[in-house]
This record gives C-alpha cells, sequence and structure tokens, in this order.
C-alpha cells in the first residue's frame, strides 16, 4: 500500500500583519499536534519538503499586474511550489494520495492580480491544476472546495473551462464574505454546469454537509470522471472559527475526505487557530492516509452538541434537485447556447473588490463563442493600486485545449492590445505555454 | 593524558593520547558477553604504556545498552500510555505491556482530561500481579505539564515504594509522543543494568587511577560524566558510530563538506560532515525500529566489511555480507573483500601471497578467470558503497523545512572529499574516491579514528525552552522542569535567552559540565504573537541553545 503525502509549510516567518488572522501563529499548534502525534513517523505517511514555484508557473494562471514580483512574497512561492510537489508525487505515483497544509491561502485569488483578495494574491490550487495540465497532460480535473468562504477566485479563473469542474459548498454568500456563491453561478456560456455551488444555511453541521455530499458531490463527481480530484481544503466550517458560522467537526471533516478521497488536498481557510486547526488537519492526514481516527475530537466537543438548523434537510435537498439538474443538462445547454449565438464574442462587465488591499477593479471581459474549443478570452482591467496610480491593463488567454482559430486570434489580440490605452498588455498561451507581457510605451516585452 | 576506549562488536580500540601524539593503541577482541573485561584489558595494556603518568580522563564508548535493546535483555518494564485524543491506540506498539490510560493534557499544557483514579488502581494491581518491577509513564504533551505523569508516580510511591517509576517529561521534553513513549520505555527497562555496569567500572577504574575524570560517549558525539548517564543510559545507543565521526572530524578539522566512510571488519558506516559539521539523524536514533528522542549522527550501516568474506553460491560470486574471520593476508582461511583489493590495486597489504593463493583457489573452483573475479568485486563493492552515500545525500536534501528563509536558502550537497577511517580504509576508500571524482584523505590514524574520537570529544548538552506568557508557564528540556515567569506581559526573547541559558548553566552545573557552557550557541530561536480576536494576548518563544559537539580544549589536531 502506498503511503499518502504530507508537506507541512507553516511559514513561521510570513504574516500579512502582526494581528492578522493570516501570521505566524495560524499552524503553530498544528504543528505542535502533528508533531506530538508522530504520525509524520508512521509508515502510512511520507513527509515531504516544500518547493519553489516559478514565475512562469504563475503566468500560467495569473496576470499579475504590474508584474508578478510586486505581487508576491518568497512565501507565495513556497506555498504554491509547495502544493506541486505535493501534485508531482501524487500524479506520479509515489504517494497515493498527498496533503499540502500551506500557508498563505490562494482560493480568493481570480485571473488578474491587483492586491490581496480574502487573503489571498495567488491561487495556489489553479497554479497546480495548470501545472499538472502542462506537465502531464491530465484532461479533466474536478475541485472540491470545502472552505466556508466561496472560492470566487477558483470560479473565475475556471468559469469558462469545461474540463475543470468546480464544486464549492460555503456559507451562504448573503451572510459571508465574499458575498458570490448562489446556485445560479453555473459556469460561462460554453463552461455551463461545470460551476456548482452549494451555499449552506449558517449552523449548517455535520450532518447537512455530509448529506449534500453523498447526494450532490459524489454522484457528479462520478458522472465527470476527472482524472483527478482537489480538495481546496479550507477549514473553517468548524464551530468554533472566529470569522464564520458554522456547526462542522474535525469527525466530519475527516469523513469528508474519506468519503470524498481527494487525491491531492491544499489547505486554504480556517481561523480557529487553537480550538479547531489542530485537531481538523490531524483527521484529514488521518483519514487519507486510512488511518482510523474514531479516537479523534476536539478536547471541548461532546455528541449532539450541535444540530441541524429546522428544515434545512428541505432547502438542501433542493439545491441538490437544481444542481444535478444544471450538471446533466450542461452539454446539451451549451449546444443550444451556441445554436443561438449570432455574435462571435459575448461581451460582460465586471466589478472586482479587493477586500485586503481596497482596491476597485473595473473589467471588460470578451469570450470568443467557439464551437471548437473553450474559446480564447480578452480583459480590459483598470485598477487604482494602493500607491495612487491606477493601471489599465490588456490581457488575453489562449485555453489549454485552444483550436488553431483561437489561437491565431488570440496572438492578434494581443498585438491589438498593444495599442489604445492600455500601459501593459499581456498574452497567456496555454496552449503554447508562453507567456508574455509588454510595456505598450517603451515596447519592452517579457517572456516566460 | 587522556584515554579513550571504544567498545565495537567485533574489536575494542584504546589509545593513550598527550600533546597531538597517540602514544599507544590498544585493539583486542571484544567478548561479547563480558564487555567489561574486553574494556578493562584495554584500559590495562594503555595504563601499562602510560607507565605511572596522571590520567586526567577517561571516556569510554560501549554497546551494553545497544545489546541489551537488541537482544530483548533488558528488565521488564511495563508501559503507562496517556494518549488522550488523536491516532488510535493501536498505533503505539513499542511494547507488549502497555496500559492505556484515561487523563489528557492539551499542546498549551491545559489538562483536558482528568485520570480516572479507579482505572489506574486497576492497572496497577495488574501490573504487580505479573510481577513487574519497572514502569514507565508517558503522557501525550507531558513536555508542555507534566502534573499528570507525576500524579500516577506519586499514587504508585504511595502504594508500592519498591516500583520503579521513570517518566517522559523527565526523559525527553520534545515534541512527539511515540517517540518520547519508546525513550522513556527504553530507559526504564536498561537503567539497572546500565547503573551496575557504572558501579562496577568506576570502581574498577578507581581501584586504577584515582582521580580521573570518568566520561561515558553519546550517540550525539558529545560525552557525558559517568555519574549523570545513570538516568539516561539510552544516550550511550550508538557512540560506536559517533565515536568514529568525531574522530574524522578531529583528523581532519575543517569546515568541508565530507563523505566518512567507517570500513569496520563486517559493515561499513556511512556519515556526512556538513561543512565540517556532524549530521544528525533527524527523526533520531532508531531502536528496533522504533524512532526514539535519542540525538544521533546520521549513520548508514551496509553489511559490508573489509572481512566480508568472497565466496561462489550457484555459479555466482558473492560479497559478503559473513565475516568467517580475518583476510586471508592477515591469516585469515578465505578470500575477503580487502585481499580482492589487495590484489587488484597491488597494496602490499599483509602477506599478499595468501591474498593471491586464497583468490586463485576461488577462482578455479568457480571457473572464472582472476582478473575478472576481483574486477568483479571492486565493482560491487564500489557500486554499494556509491548507492548508499547517494542516497545519504538524498535524504539530506529531502529534509523539511517549515520557514520561507529556509526554503529560498536550501543548498544541493556539493561533496569536497572522502574520509576513510577504520582498519580496511587504505585498501577501499582512494578507489572509492576516485570513481566518485574526489580527493580521499585518510590519515595515519585512521584505523584507531574512533577510539581517538571518544577521547578528545567534549560534553554536549541541548537544552530547549518552551515560555507560554499567557498561561504564564515555562517548560524546560531536559529535566522536565516546569516554572512561571515574574512578569510574563514584559517578558521578550531575550529575556528567553537569558533564562534559556541559566537553566542551561544550571543543568551543566548538576551535571558537572559547567566549564563548557562558554561554549553554548543558540540554535533555535522562535516567537509567536498570540491573537485573539484582534488584540494580542500573550507570546510563546521557543528557544533552543547547547554546546554542539566538539573537542575539549587540550585537543589542538594531532602533530603527525
Amino acid at each position: 500500500m502506498k503511503p499518502t503525502g504530507v508537506l507541512f509549510f507553516p511559514a513561521f516567518d510570513w504574516a500579512i500583519t502582526p494581528t492578522h488572522p493570516e501570521r505566524e501563529e495560524r499552524l503553530l499548534y498544528t504543528r505542535d499536534q502533528i508533531f506530538e502525534e508522530g504520525i509524520m513517523d508512521l509508515p502510512q505517511i511520507r513527509e515531504y519538503q516544500p518547493g519553489l514555484a516559478t514565475l512562469k508557473d504563475i503566468a500560467r494562471v495569473h496576470f499579475c499586474v504590474p508584474d508578478i514580483e510586486s505581487q508576491i512574497t518568497e512565501a507565495h512561492l513556497v506555498s504554491a511550489g509547495s502544493a506541486l510537489r505535493m501534485a508531482d508525487a501524487v500524479v506520479t505515483g509515489e504517494v497515493k494520495n498527498g496533503f499540502a497544509i500551506v500557508r498563505p491561502p490562494g482560493h480568493h485569488s481570480m485571473t488578474v492580480v491587483h492586491g490581496n483578495r480574502g487573503f489571498c494574491n495567488i491561487n495556489n490550487e489553479a497554479i497546480m491544476i495548470e501545472y499538472l495540465r502542462h506537465k502531464y497532460g491530465l484532461k479533466r480535473i474536478a475541485i472540491v472546495d470545502t472552505d466556508v468562504h466561496h472560492g470566487d477566485g477558483t470560479q473565475e479563473i475556471f468559469w469558462d473551462d469545461p474540463d475543470v469542474l468546480f464544486i464549492s459548498f460555503h456559507q451562504d454568500g448573503r451572510t459571508l464574505y465574499p458575498g458570490s456563491g448562489f446556485v445560479e453561478e453555473n459556469g460561462g456560456p460554453l463552461a455551463y454546469g461545470t460551476t456548482i455551488n452549494i451555499p449552506l444555511s449558517p449552523r449548517t453541521t455535520d450532518e447537512g454537509i455530509l448529506f449534500v455530499l453523498d447526494n450532490l458531490v459524489m454522484p457528479i463527481l462520478e458522472e465527470f470522471k476527472p482524472d483527478l480530484v482537489v480538495n481546496s481544503a479550507g477549514q473553517d466550517n468548524h464551530y468554533s472559527d472566529p470569522l464564520a458560522n458554522m456547526c462542522f467537526t474535525a469527525q466530519g471533516y475527516a469523513r469528508l475526505n474519506q468519503r470524498l478521497k481527494p487525491d491531492i488536498a491544499v489547505l486554504e481557510g480556517g481561523y480557529s487557530v487553537e480550538s479547531a486547526l489542530p485537531y481538523i488537519n490531524m483527521g484529514l492526514i488521518m483519514a487519507m492516509a486510512g488511518i482510523d481516527f474514531s479516537n479523534l475530537k476536539e478536547p471541548d466537543f461532546t455528541p449532539h452538541k450541535y444540530k441541524e438548523p429546522g428544515g434545512n434537510r428541505e432547502i438542501l435537498q433542493r439545491i441538490v434537485d437544481t444542481q444535478l439538474r444544471v450538471f446533466r443538462e450542461r452539454e446539451e445547454k451549451v449546444a443550444q447556447t451556441l445554436a443561438k449565438q449570432e455574435r462571435p464574442f459575448r461581451m460582460e462587465m465586471r466589478n472586482i473588490f479587493y477586500d485586503t488591499d481596497y482596491i476597485h477593479e473595473q473589467q471588460r471581459v470578451e469570450l470568443r463563442m467557439c464551437p471548437q474549443c473553450a474559446g480564447f478570452k480578452t480583459i480590459v482591467s483598470s485598477a487604482q493600486h494602493p500607491s495612487g496610480k491606477t493601471y489599465t491593463v490588456g490581457c488575453v488567454s489562449i485555453p489549454f485545449q485552444a483550436c488553431p482559430n483561437c489561437q491565431a486570434e488570440g496572438q492578434e489580440a494581443y498585438q491589438t492590445l498593444q495599442n489604445g490605452n492600455n500601459e501593459l498588455a499581456y498574452l497567456q498561451n496555454k496552449a503554447g505555454d508562453e507567456y508574455r507581457v509588454i510595456d505598450t510605451r517603451t515596447k519592452q516585452e517579457t517572456r516566460l | 593524558m587522556l584515554i579513550g576506549i571504544d567498545v565495537g562488536g567485533t574489536f575494542t580500540d584504546g589509545v593513550l593520547f598527550d600533546d597531538g601524539r597517540i602514544l599507544a593503541a590498544v585493539k583486542k577482541p571484544t567478548q561479547a558477553d563480558h564487555l567489561q573485561e574486553s574494556l578493562l584489558e584495554v584500559l590495562d595494556g594503555l595504563l601499562a604504556a602510560a607507565d605511572g603518568k596522571a590520567i586526567n580522563r577517561i571516556v569510554l564508548s560501549t554497546t551494553l545498552v545497544t545489546n541489551l535493546l537488541v537482544t530483548g535483555q533488558g528488565e521488564l518494564t511495563a508501559l503507562l500510555m496517556l494518549p488522550g485524543y488523536g491516532l488510535p491506540h493501536q498505533a503505539y506498539g513499542v511494547s507488549r505491556d502497555i496500559y492505556f490510560l484515561k487523563g489528557a493534557v492539551d499542546f498549551r499544557g491545559r489538562v483536558i482530561e482528568a485520570i480516572d483514579q479507579r482505572e489506574l488502581q486497576e492497572v496497577w494491581q495488574d501490573i504487580k500481579q505479573k510481577g513487574i518491577k519497572r514502569i514507565a509513564v508517558a503522557c501525550k504533551f507531558s513536555n508542555r505539564n507534566h502534573s499528570l505523569e507525576q500524579q500516577i508516580r506519586e499514587f504508585i510511591r504511595q502504594n508500592d515504594p519498591e516500583m520503579q517509576v521513570t517518566i517522559s517529561a523527565e526523559v525527553s521534553g520534545k515534541l512527539n509522543f511515540p517517540r518520547r513513549a519508546a525513550t522513556t520505555y527504553f530507559t526504564a527497562m536498561t537503567m539497572p543494568e546500565w547503573n551496575r555496569f557504572a558501579d562496577r567500572i568506576s570502581q574498577a577504574i578507581q581501584a586504577r587511577i584515582a582521580d580521573a575524570e570518568i566520561h561515558i560517549l553519546k550517540a550525539d558525539g558529545g560525552t557525558m560524566p559517568l555519574e549523570a548517564s545513570r538516568n539516561q543510559p539510552c544516550e550511550t545507543v550508538f557512540s560506536g558510530p559517533a565515536a568514529s565521526t568525531m574522530g574524522a572530524t578531529a583528523l581532519s578539522r575543517d569546515q568541508q563538506n565530507s563523505v566518512v566512510v567507517d570500513i569496520g571488519g563486517t559493515t561499513t558506516d556511512i556519515s556526512l560532515l556538513i561543512a565540517g559539521q556532524p549530521l544528525y539523524a533527524s527523526k533520531g536514533a532508531q531502536i528496533e525500529k522504533h524512532h526514539t528522542h535519542i540525538n544521533a549522527f546520521a549513520v548508514r550501516s551496509i553489511a559490508l566489511g573489509g572481512d566480508s568474506v568472497i565466496r561462489c553460491r550457484e555459479n555466482s560470486i558473492k560479497v559478503g555480507p559473513m565475516r568467517i574471520g580475518p583476510a586471508a593476508c592477515f591469516g585469515g582461511d578465505e578470500p575477503t573483500v580487502t585481499d580482492v583489493f589487495n590484489i587488484y590495486f597491488k597494496l602490499g597489504v599483509g602477506d599478499s601471497g595468501r591474498s593471491q593463493e586464497s583468490l586463485e583457489s576461488l577462482a578455479a573452483s568457480a571457473g572464472m578467470d582472476l582478473q575478472n573475479l576481483c574486477f568483479f568485486v571492486v565493482e560491487t563493492v564500489i557500486e554499494r558503497l556509491k548507492r548508499a552515500i547517494t542516497e545519504m545525500f538524498t535524504e539530506w536534501e529531502n529534509e523539511p523545512a517549515y520557514k520561507v528563509w529556509e526554503v529560498v536558502h536550501r543548498r544541493k550537497f556539493r561533496l569536497d572529499r572522502i574520509i576513510g577511517i577504520g582498519a580496511a580504509a587504505h585498501a577501499m576508500v582512494p578507489v572509492l574516491a576516485e570513481e566518485i571524482g574526489v580527493p580521499s584523505f585518510i590519515h595515519n590514524y585512521a584505523p584507531v579514528a574512533n577510539a581517538l574520537g571518544a577521547t578528545v570529544v567534549r560534553p554536549t548538552l541541548a537544552l530547549h525552552l518552551h515560555v507560554d506568557t499567557a498561561s504564564n508557564i515555562y517548560t524546560v528540556d531536559p529535566g522536565g522542569l516546569k516554572g512561571s515567569l515574574e512578569s510574563p506581559r514584559k517578558f521578550q526573547l531575550a529575556d528567553a535567552k537569558v533564562l534559556a541559558l541559566s537553566c542551561l548553566e544550571e543543568i551543566s552545573r548538576q551535571r558537572g559540565i559547567d566549564k563548557y557552557t562558554v561554549d553554548a550557541g543558540f540554535f533555535m530561536e522562535e516567537q509567536f504573537n498570540m491573537i485573539r480576536g484582534w488584540d494580542r494576548v500573550g507570546k510563546i518563544f521557543e528557544v533552543g541553545i547547547q554546546v554542539a559537539p566538539g573537542f575539549i580544549e587540550e585537543y589542538q589536531g594531532v602533530s603527525e
């Protein structure tokens, strides 16, 4: 039996600010717990060392403004790089599955990065997925985001990608940051049904979340048949989390992972540093390694401590029915959209708010309505940075399995975006694995 | 004058050292059942050479505890474990006589579950009925709060003053409960025999020389006074490889990256010097497949030595792993690895004619050309050594790291040199080094480097201080000392370092090694703000200070 890989990178020398929830102390007690348990010494576990992501790994996902270096610290390179190391070990078969317990987190980071959103600068899972597709040719990947906050960054990055299934359950966006993740958010016109949101009422317990897992998440995964399942493993559904209002337990998290059987889990949020994280992280490792976790619990937990809110089962059943239908109709819906489509591009205007850095970004997004592939996309983005300077940039993204037309037209769009008001123009050619940025005034181009 | 004696599995080596020179070296076969006799035989040989001159210090490295543990001859010991919540109980398998008790402490040192007195009473009755006379107690997070372990010891003392109880907080304060439990269990079971040995050996030595300091070599390459070893017998395991590695360090004395290859009769031990400093096993010494908290060098042993016999089995040549006797060139009956290197590289070791004869007769029986046979054996030996060395590099490079700084500044291991020690090093190490493409270093004293290492190393002591200002608790490892701060709200990292140093000085005084604390250095300084809500409620400090492995002041290198 192959072991489970564990990569523990607590970044004991990195914090957003000294008193921020994302501070050095966050994984201190988790360190104490997993080291005291001696779980890394067991034959079922193999510990891995952190790695460093390259700038190119980041450029596969993000358009960082004005450049990657000014949006990240070394800690981000290690955190993302550690997810890549874990992924390498899983995909090459060194381990049966792997858990990267890393910080800083990433699931609120979107394609264009002007600053920090929801404690995140770059999206660790998205970087890992693009890396795996590029390096190993994996095609279909499923992400199950189990953080209490909607994984709006990951959703946005794969919004138009029909080969990446994004499922997020989270506390209802009407009651919690980032205020999105509603049932109606189902993905872009060519990727309809591969974004599935499950907003949960506050105080939902293990019972409710496991009901959704068994009746919605697992059936969808079975039908989607992904090459790889990723758990974007936030731990803030816990009853003691200070930033949210759910009632999930360490046992519940362990059971969820025992049933979900993710190939790779990457830590996201979770800020109950003493009462929850040490126990949830133990539970996750044990569940993934197939170790009996019946002796695991939080010291203050008693059975039946929390009761599922009244009427919750009916609400969840409705969500399950709706989302199963959405998922099963997805190909039909996309075909209808393409048949009705008259214009070659679909345009959308968006406003994005960065809570940590207090930035308002405006975007104009155009997607090529391509019948052959996911379609190339252009984004013109404008935002005032905390420095006072306003950046306007034009970005082209050519998808991983782009058709020849989208590849050629995407290259042309990169040239076009160099004229006009854009200070910087970006080309993200995932099909050819080439990434360029040009300063439109000096005409200086950098390539990765 | 200084004496160092290394009781190895096959031979006992001793040297008499003074003023940069080895004045005498004595080598005797080790009598496995009479370690003390072997040791004294070598000591007497050295004392004869000292000719009545004063001996300042004797350092002993012995396999006594290792043998007790490996052969399962330690005293019958019950292990009481308080694992609280977490891994299932079947994860802990160090002893047959494990009892699990209620009672739990968390990472902050808070008691989260009390001991069940009735359960304890029942367990104690059962242990008594089995006729077990020693108990080891290990509670998860007892390094943060050992009150539950102490309650259990107190209960047993009151009910049965004869019962010997060892608690884990006093054995090791490092995180890792299974390792701490195993270390405590091994400590408890070897303590009686070790103390009997300590009694006899100190008597025997004092009968010969009145006021020499007697030290015992530890697995971490440092010494401890014999008296201090009485409570920590397990620290003496694997002191043989430590003696060799420190011997190689003593002979090379520089900042290079080296592989130390100690080629003995039956085995070869490989260790690494990174910038001149021996590398430690990150998971501690392993005893009977159990990880422990004993700080030991990272040593890879392979069953291949100068005396490994060469035989022909089913039409193919087998190299070792057995040792039948010495090499043919030294009067053995069968050809060994040493004989092959002797002939193939024309080394002229011992009686080369005997090497030639024994190998020719083997080649004839195998139907092989002598040259081909030798070539095959040399290739096999070099290949196995190379593989072991490469594996060690990779392991070192793949050590986990927990800080951004460590990951960004990670270095690849660039090998500068191979240091050969042990009796057969002259024959094999130069070839190995050439194969790998680095210089080799084999000192004249290479055959007795282990005994020399034992002779000149200084005492070591590593201390870890954990401070939690919110709970106003500090704990110290080793010793399980616990205390509170005068003004926790004002306590800073600098204060933690002062406290750590004073604890180190106190423990050094108790152990009689206080003159070495001047060389102490900090190896860990961590601080964490504890934030609840948006306010700082306290700080956690982790401070490590140590007298690292090194050499006594008298040792300024060898003069020849």
